[in-house]
């Protein structure tokens, strides 16, 4: 039950508390890249889930093997990248292979949830805040789930966004940033702040 | 959008600077300028990290073949970058050892900036070598001028400073120090940017 609870506590912290796009922004151009090209928004944000989720795994034996020194931050993002390269192809082969269709759809967008700032940056904060592969994997999970759920947030206010009615100036990227940065300061909040009276 | 159709030396140069503004109008590599630029310094730290890990990456990346499938290429461009952070962090960290402090895990991640990745593809597309090398220099200085422009803003906003000295600003907005005040910033300057094209577009037609 406990272990449960911790579970549960992580993957909401990951998800709302420490959300990638609403806490440390990244990603964000990767949103705003593809809110331009309104398809295959969720089919996007599940495909960044199953990398970080799959990647936090690798992430954890990856540290185990070279990060053990002080100069690791020298080489580590060559590492993570050459992980990330191995889990990309291995993705595209296994679609290729077994799911032909989900592939011809899956291909156009694959690289870009493969090879973007919330991905890297979720190896880098894994390693930096957890110790044990279930918090490695956990995490991992939260963060992709967390990416989903502002993709899914950015996703319902399209057509409001890119409106008519909106003035020229703020149409589209300028509004979406400042819709950001609102939805930001709202899960700012969740991480607890006290007034002074 | 408001771009400059022609793909002569000077229509590169009017994209790169302005119409298609990486910071203000496209929106690339915005996640260090939301977080980090807070200041002019470590903005500076910022766009000298960004400038070398992207002209370098860039450059090398130009000289991988167009032949190699593209799943294939793309790993290629971020091992390249890969390969170019590792000089650029040591030279940075005996330069200015603070400000690699500061910028923490977005250092490495200019690796997979979205800049690197779409240009990486684009300038493929350039006539002559001569037209890829001017893009990526004016695509890199309009990044910095807006990051440096942003921070300078956001400093004297927030801090009521500019490089550290205090200018005697009657109101200090601290907000805009945390994450969403950058955010917020951001999209406001970009309104005023695209206002400021959409009124020399104006003048130009009458």
């Amino acid at each position: 039950m406990e272990l449960m609870g911790n579970i549960m506590m992580t993957a909401f912290i990951a998800v709302f508390v420490e959300n990638t796009i609403f806490s440390r922004a990244l990603g964000t151009s990767t949103l705003v890249v593809i809110s331009r090209n309104r398809k295959n928004l969720f089919g996007f944000g599940l495909s960044v889930t199953y990398i970080t989720a799959l990647i936090s795994v690798l992430t954890y034996f990856v540290n185990k093997l070279f990060a053990n020194n002080d100069n690791s931050y020298i080489y580590m993002p060559l590492v993570y990248i050459c992980v990330l390269g191995f889990v990309y192809i291995l993705t595209l082969l296994c679609l290729w292979k077994f799911l032909p269709r989900l592939f011809a759809k899956a291909k156009k967008y694959v690289h870009i949830s493969a090879f973007n700032c919330a991905v890297l940056g979720s190896m880098f904060l894994i390693s930096k805040y957890c110790e044990t592969l279930s918090d490695y994997f956990i995490h991992g999970l939260g963060i992709g789930l967390g990416f989903v759920f502002a993709v899914y947030l950015t996703a319902i206010v399209y057509d409001k966004i890119y409106s008519e009615k909106v003035p020229y100036p703020f149409r589209g990227y300028p509004i979406m940033l400042i819709y950001l940065g609102i939805l930001s300061m709202a899960f700012w909040g969740l991480s607890g702040h006290t007034l002074n009276y | 959008m408001i771009v400059a159709n022609d793909n002569s030396c000077k229509g590169i140069v009017k994209n790169a600077l302005l119409y298609k503004n990486p910071i203000f109008v496209s929106g690339m590599v915005i996640a260090p300028v939301v977080v980090m630029a807070n200041n002019f310094f470590d903005a500076v730290t910022l766009v000298i990290a960004f400038s070398l890990i992207t002209f370098f990456t860039l450059l090398m990346s130009s000289f991988v073949p167009k032949n190699i499938v593209y799943t294939v290429r793309i790993i290629l461009y971020t091992i390249i970058g890969a390969l170019v952070y590792v000089p650029s962090v040591i030279f940075l960290k005996y330069l200015m050892p603070e400000g690699v402090e500061a910028l923490g895990i977005f250092f490495p991640l200019f690796i997979t900036s979205s800049f690197i990745i779409s240009r990486s593809e684009t300038i493929f597309f350039l006539e002559t070598k001569g037209k890829m090398f001017l893009d990526i220099i004016f695509c890199i200085i309009g990044y910095d001028a807006a990051v440096l422009l942003f921070a300078a803003i956001r400093e004297i906003l927030a801090f009521g400073t500019i490089c550290g000295n205090i200018i005697g600003m009657p109101v200090e907005i601290a907000a805009l120090q945390n994450p969403f005040g950058g955010f917020i910033l951001l999209g406001l300057i970009a309104a005023v940017f695209r206002s400021i094209l959409l009124f020399i577009k104006r003048v130009r037609q009458k």
